[in-house]
């Protein structure tokens, strides 16, 4: 995903904006070498794919033996994809929040248990400040959080392109913050 | 929503995300289709709502006409009634007044259509050699309808390059977009 050119958006496209600078946060992070955890993201779709086969399969179904005949296998499966459908807000809403990255750091010598880094970032509608929240947590060791705010037109210029020098030093911050460990550096 | 960066985002977009673009399509269809399926199995009926193709009903129905259908089977179809049917080997559904009735003892009934603003009975629609609508031709009766907004569907069916269009634009938006 190398990316030469600086990411443009619509700057007052609030989502846009907030998605920039998640892609960027992400770049970062996993430009520490660390290992990208999809398990997350990986539920979801499969919640999702499993509600599309359910829609799917009554589809089908109902084209090779219309409608009468194929009045339990739809009740059936209307109830399964709304049900799914609520799974999956419930999921969306209570599992994944506002996470966007999970990440790996892998100890070099591989005694050491994994670091699980987690991202997630929220703004509020209409506002200019963007919330980057850093999760660090590990077996054996108090999980610790830490966020920083910031003006989006601190990262921004006037035509919508963002100014990765200016966001990874903020990123990178928040990282070491709680990164700071006896051991490593 | 300028073509730049639509392609930015898209570029930007790992498999995974591509992925849920695409189910995230698939979702909007698929929540349409249930609850189209879903007012099937409620109604009872395989065409739950219909539009009023001709002028054939006026003043009761214009064309455009929105009507929400029921097809159960306990209900008994009565002379005075509209009803919705088809015709073997037509695909388009007729909503006629029915004007005529009879009943065996065993409950077999048929019965005779007519359109209120037509001048003569609906013999000259039915299929050669047919003379009456039986119970398994009718599609439902109608419930309650809503005037005007199937006029959208009748000018998708005139002009097939303008439901392409929309559907085609709607499709693309919702492919491209994220979140």
């Amino acid at each position: 995903m190398e990316q030469d050119e600086p990411i443009k958006v619509d700057k007052w496209d609030q989502n846009s904006v907030r998605i920039a600078l998640d892609d960027a946060a992400k770049k970062v992070l996993l430009g520490l070498g660390y290992e990208e955890n999809f398990r997350l993201i990986d539920k979801r779709l499969a919640i999702c794919t499993l509600a599309v086969v359910a829609a799917g399969f009554a589809l089908i179904y109902d084209w090779l033996y219309p409608f009468p005949a194929s009045r339990n296998i739809i009740i059936f499966c209307v109830v399964s994809y709304t049900f799914l459908m609520g799974v999956l807000t419930i999921y969306m809403n209570y599992c994944e929040k506002s996470i966007f990255l999970i990440a790996h750091e892998k100890d070099p010598i591989g005694t050491e248990p994994d670091v699980v880094w987690t991202l997630s970032s929220s703004m509020l509608k209409y506002d200019q400040y963007y919330t980057l929240n850093i999760e660090r947590s590990s077996a054996n060791e108090h999980v610790r959080l830490s966020s920083v705010r910031k003006s989006v037109g601190e990262f921004f210029d006037e035509n919508g392109e963002l100014h990765f020098d200016a966001f990874q030093p903020v990123v990178l911050n928040l990282h070491k913050t709680l990164h700071s460990d006896k051991k490593s550096q | 929503m300028l073509s730049m960066d639509v392609f930015g985002e898209l570029r930007r977009m790992n498999k995974r995300q591509v992925y849920f673009q695409f189910l995230n399509f698939a979702m909007i269809v698929a929540s349409a289709l249930m609850m189209w399926k879903g007012m099937m199995v409620v109604t009872g009926s395989e065409s739950p709502i219909v539009v009023v193709l001709s002028g054939s009903m006026e003043p009761a129905f214009y064309r455009g006409d929105l009507l929400f259908l029921t097809n159960y089977q306990q209900d008994k179809i009565e002379a005075g009634e509209i009803v919705v049917f088809k015709i073997d080997g037509r695909d388009i559904p007729i909503v006629h007044r029915v004007i005529k009735l009879h009943e065996n003892e065993d409950g077999k009934v048929k019965f005779l259509t007519k359109g209120d603003n037509n001048e003569v009975d609906d013999r000259g629609l039915y299929k050669p050699g047919q003379l009456w609508v039986e119970r398994n031709h009718v599609v439902g009766r109608a419930r309650g309808f809503v005037p005007y907004i199937g006029m959208i569907t009748i000018l998708m069916n005139d002009y097939p390059q303008v439901k392409y269009a929309i559907l085609g634009l709607l499709g693309v938006f919702v492919l491209i977009h994220r979140e």
